[in-house]
Order: C-alpha cells, then sequence, then structure tokens
C-alpha cells in the first residue's frame, strides 16, 4: 500500500486523533500463524488455477479499450492457460470468447489489440464475426459439422464500472452478484467514466499472494517507501494505518487514513498537484464518497478511488513463483491541456516510483520463503487483510480438494 | 554552436538543456532520468523547475492544435522535469538504486504517448 497527498489539497476534513481498528473487529479471522507453503509450492499453485482462478470472475480490461463497434483486445491469462479475444460487436455489445480456431485449435488472433468486423485464421482461413460466429471456411462442404457448431467457444463477460471481467468458469451467478456492494462502489469511482489511462507493467520472481498482499497492508511503508511516507505519517498513527476495514465474501476495502496537518507540497511536486486538481475540479471527481476507498476484488485486482491518482492494480499469477503485475491510472478525457498533461505524467511517475520500492522487496520476500526455511508466517492485526486473502484462497483450495478426493473416491 | 533555437524565443534560458531532456514519449523521459547523472539532474531542475508554472501557463495559452516544434519540444521537457524532479525533490541520495530497480517498472501506456 501506498499514501496519496493528492486528495488532501481539496479536502480538508480534519480528523485529529486517530484511532486504529481494533483486534476485536477481526477476531473472526482467526490469530494463528498462517503455514508459508501455499506462497510458494507449485503443488498448491496448481490447486489455485482451478479452485481460485476457475471459479472467480477476473478483472481483464476497460471498455475505454473498445472504443468503437468492431475494436477488439486479446489478453492471455497464463494461470488458466488462456488466450481470450474480446470484442465489441456491430451491436454495441461487449463480448469474450478464447481466442482459438475452432477447426484444429490455431491461435485466431496475435495483435494485442485493433478494430476490425472480421477475424481469419492464418492456417485454413476460417474467418469469425465479432459476435464468434464461423463466417466462412474454405470447401467447408467437404466438412461433417454444421458452420453453427464451429462458433468460437464463448467466454462469460460481464461490465460494472466501466471495468470488464471474465470467468472462465461455470459462473454461480452474475458479476454484480459477485461483486455485492462493491459493484455500487465500483460505479461511483472515476473508473467508471475513464476514457483513457496510463499503464505500467511489472513482471516479478514471486507468488501472487505475495505480491497482492504487499499493497494490501501500510506496516511496511515507513521503511520501504521512506520519501512518500515521510509526509503522511505522524506520532498518532506512524505507520498510516487506515481508518477502517470492510469485508464482503472474498472481497475486502479499507478506508484510507490522511494526515490532517499534513504539510503543503513544495517545489515541482506542489505544481503538479495544483494543476492537477484543476482538472479533477472540471472533472467533477474532487471530494467523492469513494475517494478513501481502496477496494480488493478477490482473487487479484485493487482500485483506489484517490480522484488524482485512481489507480487500479491486476496482479497476474504466472507460476507459483512468477507473476506479473499491471498498473493503470485511469483519467477522464484525453489531455486537454499542456497542465493537465504535466500532471498525469507526473502522477503517473511518482505511482511508478512507490510500486518500484514495492516490487523489489516483494521478490526478496518470495526469494526467502521459497528457501523453505519457514512452516509459518505472521500477520498482525493490521495485516488482516492479507489473513483475509489466505483464507479466502485456502478455502476454496480445501472444497476443491474435497470435490476431487470424493470424485476420485 | 548553432545558432538554431529548439524552444520558444521566451525560453532560451532553458535550450542548453533542450537536446538532453525534449524526448518524446514517456517511457523515454523516464529512462533519461534512469541513466542520467546527478550532476546532469541537478543542472537541469537547478534551471527549468522555476520556469514550469510560467512554461504551462505559455503552453496552455496556446493549446495543442496550435504547438509548433518548439512548443512540442518545451512540453516534452517539461514532461522531463517531473520525472527529474522526483529524482531531485524525493528519491535524492537513493536514486542510483532506486533507478536499477524502476528499469523493472515498463510504462506501455500514456495519454501523452508510451
Ligand atoms: S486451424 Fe484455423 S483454419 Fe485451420
Ligand atoms: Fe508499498
Amino acid at each position: 500500500m501506498w499514501k496519496n497527498r493528492a486528495g488532501e489539497i481539496a479536502m480538508n476534513s480534519p480528523n485529529p486523533t486517530f484511532t486504529p481498528v481494533g483486534q476485536d473487529a477481526l477476531d473472526w479471522l482467526g490469530t494463528d500463524p498462517v503455514p508459508a507453503k501455499p506462497y510458494y509450492d507449485p503443488e498448491w499453485f496448481e490447486l489455485e488455477r482451478e479452485a481460485v482462478f476457475r471459479r472467480s470472475w477476473q478483472q481483464i480490461g476497460h471498455v475505454c479499450e473498445l472504443p468503437e463497434n468492431g475494436s477488439f483486445i486479446r489478453r492471455d491469462l497464463e494461470v488458466l492457460g488462456a488466450s481470450l479475444l474480446i470484442t465489441r460487436g456491430q451491436d454495441g455489445e461487449i463480448r469474450a470468447f478464447h481466442n482459438v480456431c475452432t477447426h484444429r485449435g490455431t491461435i485466431l488472433v496475435d495483435e494485442d489489440e485493433g478494430k476490425r468486423n472480421t477475424f481469419s485464421c492464418p492456417y485454413h482461413m476460417w474467418t469469425f464475426g465479432l459476435d464468434g460466429d464461423l463466417i466462412s471456411a474454405p470447401d467447408f462442404e467437404s466438412f461433417h459439422v454444421s458452420k453453427a457448431e464451429c462458433a468460437l467457444p464463448a467466454v462469460a463477460c460481464e461490465v460494472v464500472g466501466g471495468l470488464i471481467f471474465v470467468h472462465l468458469g461455470k459462473p454461480e451467478g452474475t458479476l454484480r452478484e459477485w461483486l455485492g456492494p462493491y459493484a455500487t462502489k465500483l460505479e461511483m469511482m472515476p473508473v467508471a467514466r475513464a476514457t483513457t489511462f496510463s499503464e505500467y507493467v511489472y513482471e516479478i520472481d514471486a507468488n501472487w499472494k505475495l505480491t497482492y498482499d504487499n499493497f494490501q497492508e501500510n506496516y511496511h511503508l515507513r521503511f520501504i517507501h521512506p520519501s512518500a511516507a515521510g509526509p503522511v505519517t505522524s506520532p498518532d498513527n506512524p505507520f498510516a494505518y487506515p481508518t477502517a476495514y470492510d469485508f464482503h465474501g472474498p472481497h475486502r476495502s479499507q478506508r484510507i487514513w490522511t494526515k490532517p496537518d499534513m504539510d503543503p507540497p513544495t517545489g515541482v511536486q506542489a505544481i503538479a498537484f495544483q494543476r492537477g486538481a484543476v482538472q479533477a475540479m472540471a472533472d467533477g471527481i474532487l471530494g467523492t464518497e469513494t475517494a478513501k476507498d481502496y477496494l480488493g476484488l478477490f482473487p487479484n485486482f485493487f482500485l483506489f478511488g484517490s480522484p488524482m491518482q485512481h489507480f487500479s492494480h491486476t496482479v497476474y499469477p504466472i507460476a507459483a513463483g512468477k507473476s506479473r503485475g499491471v498498473i493503470r491510472l485511469y483519467w477522464i478525457g484525453e489531455d486537454e491541456t499542456p497542465s493537465e498533461r504535466f500532471a498525469r505524467e507526473y502522477f503517473m511517475a511518482t505511482a511508478r516510483d512507490v510500486h518500484t520500492e514495492d516490487r523489489a522487496v516483494i521478490e526478496r520476500g518470495h526469494k526467502g520463503l521459497a528457501s523453505g526455511a519457514l512452516k509459518h508466517i505472521h500477520f498482525q492485526t493490521q495485516e488482516s487483510l492479507c489473513r483475509h486473502l489466505f483464507n479466502m484462497v485456502a478455502e476454496k483450495v480445501e472444497a476443491y480438494r474435497s470435490e476431487k478426493e470424493g470424485a476420485a473416491a | 554552436m548553432s545558432t538554431q533555437t529548439m524552444l520558444p524565443e521566451s525560453f532560451t534560458a532553458l535550450e542548453p538543456f533542450a537536446v538532453d531532456w525534449a524526448l518524446t514519449g514517456s517511457a523515454a523521459r523516464a529512462a533519461r532520468r534512469g541513466s542520467s547523472t546527478a550532476e546532469e539532474r541537478q543542472a537541469f531542475y537547478a534551471a527549468a523547475a522555476g520556469e514550469l508554472p510560467r512554461a504551462l501557463d505559455y503552453l496552455d495559452g496556446k493549446g495543442f492544435d496550435a504547438f509548433d516544434a518548439a512548443d512540442e519540444r518545451l512540453m516534452a521537457m517539461m514532461l522531463s522535469l517531473g520525472h527529474v524532479a522526483l529524482a531531485v525533490e524525493q528519491q535524492k541520495d537513493a536514486e542510483p538504486r532506486h533507478a536499477r530497480d524502476r528499469a523493472h517498472m515498463q510504462i506501455t501506456k500514456t495519454p501523452a504517448g508510451a
């Protein structure tokens, strides 16, 4: 996790004394040490693929990436070995398919994104429409199947708050049901109106849970982010712990604490905040109710409501000890003025600096864990979101394991 | 030295920095910060930080549609200044080690052009 100073400029709601969330409210999560193995063990990771990722809605993109009818994006989800093709049809609908030609399985599209009405497989020229239907295939009369049976395999795909989610298993309900009250939060956040974004990506030799956990505790802030933490911590909250935690099913959130008497920024940073605030004001995203909400949607997605550094972070698992992080700062409208361009580039670079510090220490953490030296790791009260993630994953893995054993017996 | 100027007239004081810092693309600007020396960053920051409000006001007054090549370069330089300011104002002595770790964070898209 990290703190932002940006929100401060416009919102001077004094918050004189800080009271951390007490352990009483979190006792239901347990207090035992947590087994270390699930954070590096390849066998556990194999179970997570099916138990967690096959059975969850996963955030995969944003509607602004599909601006027109005929727009498409390709996304690889390594954890399920899947390549997905996501399109906006002539009817404006967003759909997702396995990016796999139904003739003999060739990957259909290899561009990352683009715009077109049909997709032709390079192998034998089977051609599909934006709705996945097989439109034409050379010498199709010689096959023993109907075109209707040869549509691209559809993947469940739904949108909330502008964010596109896919489900590669059999969803038990709608995305909205899965998200519960957080669906409404997403819709209130700037992401729901975003038209563009800044993005940076990192690869990391670390387990996805260890990586994700770093971003749901503030305990490390003052040690790993000394320059960013200095101005946002205070004697009554030296770790900049959040003011509240909230849980809904497998999801969780925290409300970010902001130091009431924070020194104003100086130098170039001050100019970036001033110029950025003008634009955020114009976009009507300052002082919104969700500005301090930091949502963690199971299994691997974060969104921070901050109006000027409104970022999402998805941690995509690749292997037990390898992940990829994608961070996006969502913006409303293209750069309208040079000042806005400046502020956006500065905020992107600021977030990237902070995440750099996180990445380095997470990799170091994985190396230690993967040595097998520890049987357990420990979470304190203010690391309860990490504990909640572990509990949710363990519950799903255990349920999957007993189903499998039940089926085998 | 060439008498050709690269920047708008009223920003001639920044001319010596234009070649190094008027770079196209957010990733190139971030990379230039990463490969710069502390002396280069300090000199650029000392010359440009005080000019930032005036430069942004000037560019805002023109608007993107009216930009000429000199304006584009001034814009790009100010965007580079944002990156450099993070090194000078925030990271300070930690910048060299930070630069090494930062190389893992690949900028793939920005509204300014990655
Ligand atoms: S595998 Fe695609 S057309 Fe044959
Ligand atoms: Fe952090």
